[in-house]
């Protein structure tokens, strides 16, 4: 029987877990995803004090795994590109596991920590195979055909000239999440608006964007600023900026101030919207209605 | 150019030191009071931790009496910290400020270049003798200040080292040479040794992990170091100026192989390094255990990352090692009566389990 190594549905998941999951398959493990995020794996995710939504929501998403696997899969990412971090949080999300859980079952938390150069991926991967019982070159090779399905199709929306045009800026593991981010991409749709995330502007655009800044150590927190200023500056800018953040997101809290400010000074109305555990759904409608509204006010004549 | 920088507890007597002695004026921020925190507030993005409120605070202050530099520190992540900087410039230049920031990162390099840029043109010789001064300030007022939190607990007359301690850190501020320094030092270490004891107490031994920024400063931790030596209780506070200097940016030997065995020590808990000070948190309660510490006060301000990293991980500190763990969270709300309360609540508790074990000692 092959091993089964749980993969929970959470945090940097959103943006790897194809690839991890296709690779450990070559590996010949069996891979168990969590399910989709409900009310209960934020309850179980409360566990964990004062931190933000989306690392209770992991946690949460380990508590409904964890008995049936034999492997938990949560590598340490430390950083995942060259003078970058991910977050505190991610980095210490194992040890906080391991502190919390009585019975857990062995986690492959391999660190992956690339801030200094590319190599330790390959030792990051050489040394997953191993404990998987696979010597380097299968798992070398596993990679190499898992990483093919990086590259996602993305569904491209036709850009109705009279549509409202949102920017709407977050973490992909909080706008992905449709329990954590209140389905607000949908939300927006059915108020008739196009949606801009930060997965529609590609990684070199964001990053020649944001070059007149200190260079901002979080990866996931550079590209959103990135992305938000390409939105913003392009011949034809987003009507509006919502920028959605959990409460207690440390980087956040800065990078959503510079973009507030740049929003600004060039006259796009932006708005923060701050979710938690408690974040009601009828305010959050209101709001978003609000937005809407007044940038619908806005664009006529 | 008059140069201005943020508070930090005895920050402003070191950074005064150094930047009039490379022949720059200086003006200190007024001290952090209410108004500092109110300003900083105001300005402030709401969610963001209290460090940055408060040197806002600080930096508002500071330009409204004159100042037209700002020195400040950087960093690389992956704490807030390192890009405190960027938004602050931005926030006060968009309050009308005119000014320049002088932002130092956390290396040799940069500290080399930019002292350069406010003391063109000062020889070599002048800037060694400037800092061997400013070192020994120092190290001159972090050893007075330990010196201070072991007489508390056990002077006769509440509040007389305070009053000494706050002389000493004038005369330490005022020394102008290394002679003087001297004097002043060792003066105030006398005048400590004078002042009445309580003959044969054994008081209770705290040591205070956590975030720099809170530790140090105690219009922030509202005084918790006094607080809990008038309570007597012996605080040891696991980190002073002088550590992170002499670690972080001389990379001394001696401070880096610290690193290492705290970092062994964390390692089962904890096992990379998450930023700011998580790591040492966690070390230093295991150490502290080991050295038959009572307990263990952790302090960080609301939100900031790495602590709540240790903070999420300590209660499996303690359960294991049996040291009782108290953790603080300081914000701009945190009020004097409710830090009383858990203050009083912990130490009943630390008195009460050394009583048990002594009676358990006893039978
Ligand atoms: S980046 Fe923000 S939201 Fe994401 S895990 Fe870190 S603190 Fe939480």
């Amino acid at each position: 029987m092959s091993v089964r190594i749980g993969l929970p549905r959470g945090l940097l998941y959103y943006q790897y877990g194809t690839v991890w999951e296709k690779f450990l398959h070559e590996l010949g493990a069996e891979v168990v995803i969590s399910g989709d995020t409900t009310k209960a794996t934020l309850d179980h995710g409360s566990v964990l004090d004062e931190v933000c939504l989306p690392v209770k929501v992991y946690f949460g998403h380990v508590c409904d795994l964890y008995k049936e696997v034999d492997y938990l899969f949560s590598p340490r990412l430390i950083s995942v590109s060259a003078r970058q971090y991910t977050c505190p949080k991610i980095i210490g999300m194992t040890d906080m596991l391991r502190s919390n859980f009585k019975k857990l079952p062995p986690i492959i938390d391999t660190n992956v920590n690339l801030r200094q150069n590319q190599y330790s991926l390959y030792q990051a991967i050489v040394s997953l195979g191993r404990t998987l019982g696979r010597g380097p070159i299968p798992s070398l090779y596993a990679w190499y055909s898992a990483s093919k399905y990086q590259k996602q199709q993305r569904i491209s929306y036709k850009d109705e000239p009279d549509q409202q045009r949102i920017g709407l800026i977050g973490h992909p593991y909080i706008l992905n999440d449709r329990q954590i981010s209140m389905n607000v991409i949908n939300k927006l749709r059915k108020f008739g608006c196009v949606v801009e995330t930060p997965e529609d502007v590609s990684c070199h655009q964001s990053t020649a964007a944001v070059k007149d800044w200190k260079r901002i150590f979080w990866s996931s927190s550079h590209h959103m600023a990135g992305a938000a200023l390409v939105l913003m500056q392009r011949p034809r800018p987003v009507d509006g900026i919502i920028f959605i953040t959990s409460f207690s997101c440390g980087p956040d809290t800065l990078i959503g101030e510079l973009i507030n400010r740049r929003a600004q000074s060039l006259n796009i109305p932006f708005m923060l919207l701050t979710i938690d555990e408690h974040t009601a759904e009828a305010g959050f409608i209101t709001r978003l209605e609000a937005f809407t509204d007044m940038l619908s006010r806005r664009k006529k004549p | 150019m008059i140069i201005s920088f943020p508070h930090m507890g005895n920050l402003s007597v070191v950074l005064k030191t150094l930047f009039s002695g490379l022949g720059c004026e200086v003006l200190t921020p007024p001290p952090i009071s209410k108004r500092s925190i109110e300003l900083g507030i105001k300005y402030s993005p709401e969610a963001v931790c209290l460090p940055f409120k408060i040197t806002l605070g600080n930096y508002i202050e500071a330009l409204d009496q004159g100042a037209n530099t700002i020195v400040t520190c950087g960093g690389v992540g992956p704490c807030r910290l390192g890009y405190y900087a960027e938004v602050q410039r931005c926030i006060l230049q968009e309050l009308g400020y005119q000014f320049e920031m002088i932002v130092i990162e956390p290396n040799l390099a940069s500290v080399w270049k930019n002292l350069r840029r406010v003391a063109p043109k000062h020889s070599l010789r002048e800037i060694y003798s400037t800092m061997r001064l400013v070192l020994a300030k120092m190290n001159a007022l972090d050893n007075v200040q330990r010196k201070v939190q072991i007489i508390r607990p056990r002077e006769m007359k509440k509040g007389e080292s305070d009053v000494l301690w706050n002389n000493a850190i004038g005369e330490i501020d005022d020394a102008s040479t290394m002679v003087t320094l001297r004097n002043a030092w060792h003066g105030a270490e006398r005048n400590l040794d004078t002042v009445k004891l309580k003959s044969s107490i054994r008081p209770l031994r705290i040591g205070v992990v956590g975030e720099i920024f809170v530790m140090l400063e105690p219009s922030i931790n509202l005084d918790l170091a006094r607080r809990l030596g008038h309570m007597g209780v012996e605080v040891d506070t696991t980190m002073y100026l002088s550590d992170y200097v002499n670690g972080h940016l001389f990379r001394k030997s001696k401070y880096l192989e610290m690193y290492k065995r705290l970092a062994n020590l964390a390692q089962p808990y904890l096992g990379h390094y998450v930023g700011g000070h998580a790591l040492k948190s966690i070390a230093h309660t295991i150490s502290m255990r080991q050295e038959n510490y009572d307990g263990i006060i952790h302090v960080f301000p609301f939100t900031c990352m790495p602590e709540v990293v240790a903070k999420n991980i300590l209660p499996k500190v303690s359960e294991d090692t049996g040291i009782p763990i108290l953790s603080i969270a300081f914000d701009e709300q945190s009020g004097e009566a409710g830090l009383v309360t858990r203050l009083e609540a912990f130490v009943d508790l630390l008195q009460y389990r050394r009583l048990r074990n002594a009676s358990e000692w006893d039978c």
